[in-house]
């Protein structure tokens, strides 16, 4: 027979079950519910995420924009580059293609390293770059060694090429890899994390960064969890940066980069009524073909160790005292404020005494009494003296400023220094000291603290060549002024002032008779300029002032020559500058003549441009 | 209701011909359950991108192995199975010191057992066999002795060896699934509820010290279950991509083989652990409540089929494995929704694999024995007298 206890068991059972289900039931709405919230509640988002990880967007490489010069000569173009990559799941023996590839393009220590750290660290499907910029040579002998190189493919893509080589280093610039600190520096720029993308460093290339890049093409891929590509759902192609034409003649970059030879200096030739830069070279130049790729440690150093820096672009941010050539200022202050009568005489000494310090004039023994005309042509320093006293160091200063000194001059590339036009306020500022009438007289010749650099004073030579025109000196076409404006200067002034510069250059006694020119009567008016980069002592000069030749390089004067051609109706500015030249008759002017004789030839009186 | 029938009016040597066997059987529960193993096997074939290989072809051959479990074990008198409770309940626990022994290591765990034709898991063998040995104790044992700590001392013996052996190999989810599911026996045997208390009070105070014993990986899991945000591409990819997977379904879902993100492998184990959520993503809210709810039903007539059940050993038998099915379901989609631990529990029925599916369905014949032997009254040692 069934024990009572028998039937407690069962009743306490029965209980117990439809507790249990009671809290089964629970569970089961807690699950419906989570899943009520993760699908219902939150499933916007969750749509959002899933959308996110279902599409990859991958930008792609647009090719850079071309550049031109005036006559439709390609500077800067994109040439097709070939470079190995290794695909990991597609070799078999990944060291063993490595090693056949090696046997046919030789790898270095760092380049080996660095294959062999991307190889653990990238996803098996991912290319590994192990050489760029191969030559079609290279990649075709690659192609036929394709069976022992399992994994290697050759990628071809678009490749920054310059192709006049060093020509138009400073002009063009260069691109280059991005690295680090780029990216840091760029985080806007949607191409800075693609692979092959150079970024413009310097000159047109950095300045023009924006309108040169072209915009990315957007591929959207549909990818799994570990990012292999499964479809492209959706391509924009990339779009073409826009090319740049430009107003320089490169037949003249030539010329004047021959002219300028193994010297350090930079020139450059502009269109006095336009204000389009023809030339602007700086040497010694470089080929900046070498920065696309990474540069080796020994081109680097090389370029950097050189002590005649040829990567910097000396016409813009060379800055340089401007010696005589500033008496063209003086002269045109001196005028302008009616300080002298056009014909105003002064004699000169050899010296003048202010306090008790001297100021020597260049020629010992003095040039006697001359007038403002023949002070320019023999670049008389006591002749400067004296009026820069009379005219004050504020005018002068004013007047420099109107003629372009003292301020960028905007020619279209970033990095162009100001130079400096020293005044009271900087004076005390900088020095906690006030300005004296021997700062006026250093002034006087463009020594002292003033300094300016070449392009700005090819574009004050060029204002006063054009009969004091306002023009904006350019390098891209069509970036010039529209209408003209005038700079409010006295023709009268300013025809004196040139009548000065034709007899430095026309006259035997002229600074720069020897390097005087004629082509087809057409000739050229200038003023040179030689600026001492170290002081002369007292005891130097009673024991004779040593030769240019038998100083050191560096411790030799700079040359400076401005000048403009033809002298009547003049179309061309040139400013050579040549560092440690030892004078700028000697060394500047002579260059300058070459380039300018050239460029009149190229450009002749006839012809309409 | 059966269980007021007089006792009396059955024959004491009860024993039923084939025909009523098959007469006898609940087809109702059988239907419920290939209804979700079709439901699997559509799923591994959207999974698959609308394909029967590799994984619903697969699985198809094992639910015709699993069903032959299935009737196997139904037509086995219930008697027997009480009688050799303890038996299968030894090859079980020797098979998981096999395991221990001589054991496949996958997945960074020892688990598999190699019998040549088949990977057996003697951890899921187990979890039937620890029922059938609780409901074979608990169905001799008198009330005062489940009441009393002595009469404990066997079942939480009985369960506390496999769970330490299962542990060891490490896997935690099924560990979890063992205490719990004996939990739940001892709890429908009528073990005071302070018992309970106690042993939960025990369990908070000691979790510091079984952090120490736990695997790095499980730690990990656990650290992870409770911040996955924190860590989105290492042990909180996952849960995040779980869950995106299952929140992008929405309402009505993205359609049959539509899945944009268990297609395109953001879901490790999408056809195993995970498929949840590859249900959830392509049949949306609505698809994954009727699923939801098609467990319940099949929870349900466990534990019909154990009330209606005579004998106490049929009783917490079937009850037992309709916990163990429930215990199944409520950790793997707790897991995958992101409200539990991933601790490697697959959705019962539904996940790809053999022996989870084939311990199920062999689960299921038992049930189906004691519903067609619902009826007979077993002595207290099993014998055909009552004492």
């Amino acid at each position: 027979m069934s024990a009572p206890w028998k039937y407690e068991k069962d009743r306490i059972f029965i209980r117990r079950l439809i507790a249990l289900l009671g809290i089964f039931f629970l569970l089961i709405l807690v699950l419906i519910s989570r899943v009520f919230y993760l699908q219902i509640l939150q499933g916007d988002r969750y749509r959002l995420l899933a959308d996110k990880n279902r599409t990859s967007i991958r930008l792609t490489l647009p090719s850079r924009g071309n550049i031109f010069d005036r006559n439709g000569v390609k500077l800067a173009e994109n040439k097709k580059n070939f470079q190995a990559v290794l695909i990991k799941e597609e070799a078999l023996d990944i060291q063993q293609s490595l090693e056949n590839f090696e046997k046919i393009i030789s790898l270095d220590e760092d380049e080996k390293l660095r294959i062999q750290k991307e190889i653990k660290r990238k996803r098996p499907f991912m290319a590994i770059r192990i050489k760029d910029g191969l030559s079609f040579s290279e990649a075709a002998a690659l192609h036929l060694n394709a069976p022992d190189l399992m994994g290697i493919h050759i990628e071809e893509d678009l490749i920054r090429s310059y192709p006049l080589k060093e020509t138009n280093a400073h002009l063009i610039g260069y691109v280059s890899l991005m690295n680090d600190k780029d990216l840091e520096e760029n985080p806007d720029n949607p191409l800075a994390d693609l692979p092959g993308y150079r970024i413009g460093r310097t000159g047109l290339e950095n300045s023009f960064e924006e309108s040169l890049k072209g915009t990315p093409g957007i591929r959207k891929r549909e990818v799994n969890a570990y990012g292999r590509s499964v479809r492209v759902l959706e391509e924009t192609p990339a779009l073409k940066g826009e090319s740049l034409n430009l107003t320089i003649d490169t037949r003249l970059q030539e010329i004047a980069l021959k002219a300028l030879g193994k010297e350090s200096g930079s020139a450059i030739v502009m269109d006095v009524n336009t204000g389009e830069i023809l030339a602007m070279v700086s040497s010694p130049s470089y080929d900046t073909n070498i920065f696309t790729m990474p540069v080796p440690v020994k081109v680097w150093r090389s370029l950097i160790d050189n002590e005649k820096r040829p990567l910097q672009n000396k016409a813009l941010t060379g800055t340089y005292s401007p010696g005589s050539i500033f008496k063209l200022v003086v002269a045109l202050a001196a005028l302008e404020n009616k300080v002298i009568h056009p014909h105003k005489k002064f004699y000169c000494g050899g010296k003048i005494t202010i306090g008790n310090h001297d100021f020597h004039c260049w020629k010992h023994g003095g040039h006697g009494m001359l007038d403002l005309e023949d002070a320019l042509m023999h670049s008389c320093d006591v002749y400067f003296y004296e009026i820069a006293q009379q005219i004050g160091a504020e005018k002068i200063i004013e007047m420099a400023k109107r003629l372009g000194l003292g301020a960028p001059v905007e020619i279209g590339i970033k990095g162009e220094r100001e130079g400096l036009l020293p005044t009271n306020e900087w004076k005390k500022k900088r020095f906690n000291d006030s300005w004296r009438t021997g700062d006026t007289v250093n002034l006087s010749i463009g020594q002292g603290f003033l300094t300016t650099t070449p392009m700005q004073l090819a574009f004050m030579t060029a204002q006063i060549a054009n009969g004091g025109k306002k023009i904006k000196p350019h390098l891209i076409q069509g970036m010039g002024l529209n209408e003209a404006k005038s700079l409010g200067l006295k023709q009268s002034n300013l025809n004196l002032i040139k009548r000065g510069m034709n007899k430095v250059v026309n006259y035997e006694k002229g600074t720069a008779y020897r390097s005087r020119i004629n082509v087809n009567g057409e000739k050229m008016a200038g003023k040179t300029a030689s600026t001492q980069v170290r002081r002369i002592s007292k005891k130097e000069r009673a024991k004779g002032i040593i030769k240019q030749e038998d100083l050191p390089w560096k411790y030799r004067d700079h040359g400076i020559f401005a000048a403009f051609a033809p002298v009547q109706n003049p179309r061309f500015a040139i400013v050579v500058m040549i560092e440690h030249g030892g004078g700028g008759s000697s060394s500047a002017a002579p260059v300058a003549a070459k380039i300018l004789a050239e460029t009149l030839k190229l450009y002749p009186k006839q012809s309409k441009r | 209701m059966p269980f007021f029938k007089d006792r009396n009016c059955y024959l004491k040597n009860y024993n039923l011909s084939l025909t009523d066997k098959i007469k006898g059987f609940n087809y109702k529960l059988l239907l419920l359950v290939c209804l979700a193993v079709f439901i699997s096997i559509g799923t591994l074939y959207s999974a698959a991108n609308g394909e029967w290989h590799p994984w619903a072809d697969k699985q198809f051959m094992r639910f015709l192995l699993s069903l032959g479990a299935l009737v196997f074990a139904s037509m086995i008198n219930l008697r027997l199975w009480m009688k050799y409770a303890y038996v299968i309940y030894g090859i079980s626990f020797c098979l998981l010191v096999g395991v221990m022994l001589f054991g496949h290591v996958g997945m960074g765990a020892q688990r598999w057992l190699n019998l040549g034709f088949m990977n057996l898991q003697p951890s899921e063998l187990m979890k039937i066999s620890l029922v059938l040995a609780l409901a074979r104790y608990f169905h001799g044992a008198t009330l005062a002795e489940i009441k009393s700590i002595r009469g404990l001392i066997v079942p939480v013996l009985l369960m506390a060896f496999p769970v330490a052996l299962i542990l060891e190999q490490p896997d935690l989810g099924t560990g979890l699934m063992l205490v719990f599911c004996s939990g739940a026996i001892f709890f429908l045997v009528g073990v005071q509820i302070w018992k309970f208390f106690l042993v939960g009070l025990g369990a908070v105070i000691s979790v510091p010290i079984l952090w120490t014993f736990l695997h790095e990986y499980q730690k990990k899991r656990v650290l992870t279950f409770l911040n996955p945000e924190n860590d989105p591409l290492g042990s909180g990819y996952h849960i995040m991509q779980s869950k995106i997977t299952l929140g992008s379904g929405g309402l009505f879902g993205k359609g049959f083989i539509q899945s944009t993100q268990s297609r395109l492998e953001f879901i490790p184990e999408k056809q195993t652990d995970f498929i949840f959520t590859l249900i959830a993503e392509e049949f949306g809210f609505l698809g994954a409540t009727a699923l939801i709810l098609l467990f319940f039903i099949i929870i349900l007539y466990c534990f019909y089929i154990g009330m209606i059940s005579n004998n106490y050993f049929g009783k917490i038998l079937a009850t037992g494995l309709g916990v163990n099915f429930a215990l199944y379901v409520f950790i793997n989609i707790g897991m995958v929704t992101g409200l539990l631990p991933v601790v490697g529990v697959p959705l019962p029925l539904v996940s790809y694999g053999g022996t989870a599916m084939l311990t199920l369905f062999f689960g299921f014949g038992l049930v189906q024995s004691v519903y067609i032997n619902k009826e007979m009254v077993i002595g207290r040692n099993g014998s055909i007298d009552d004492d």
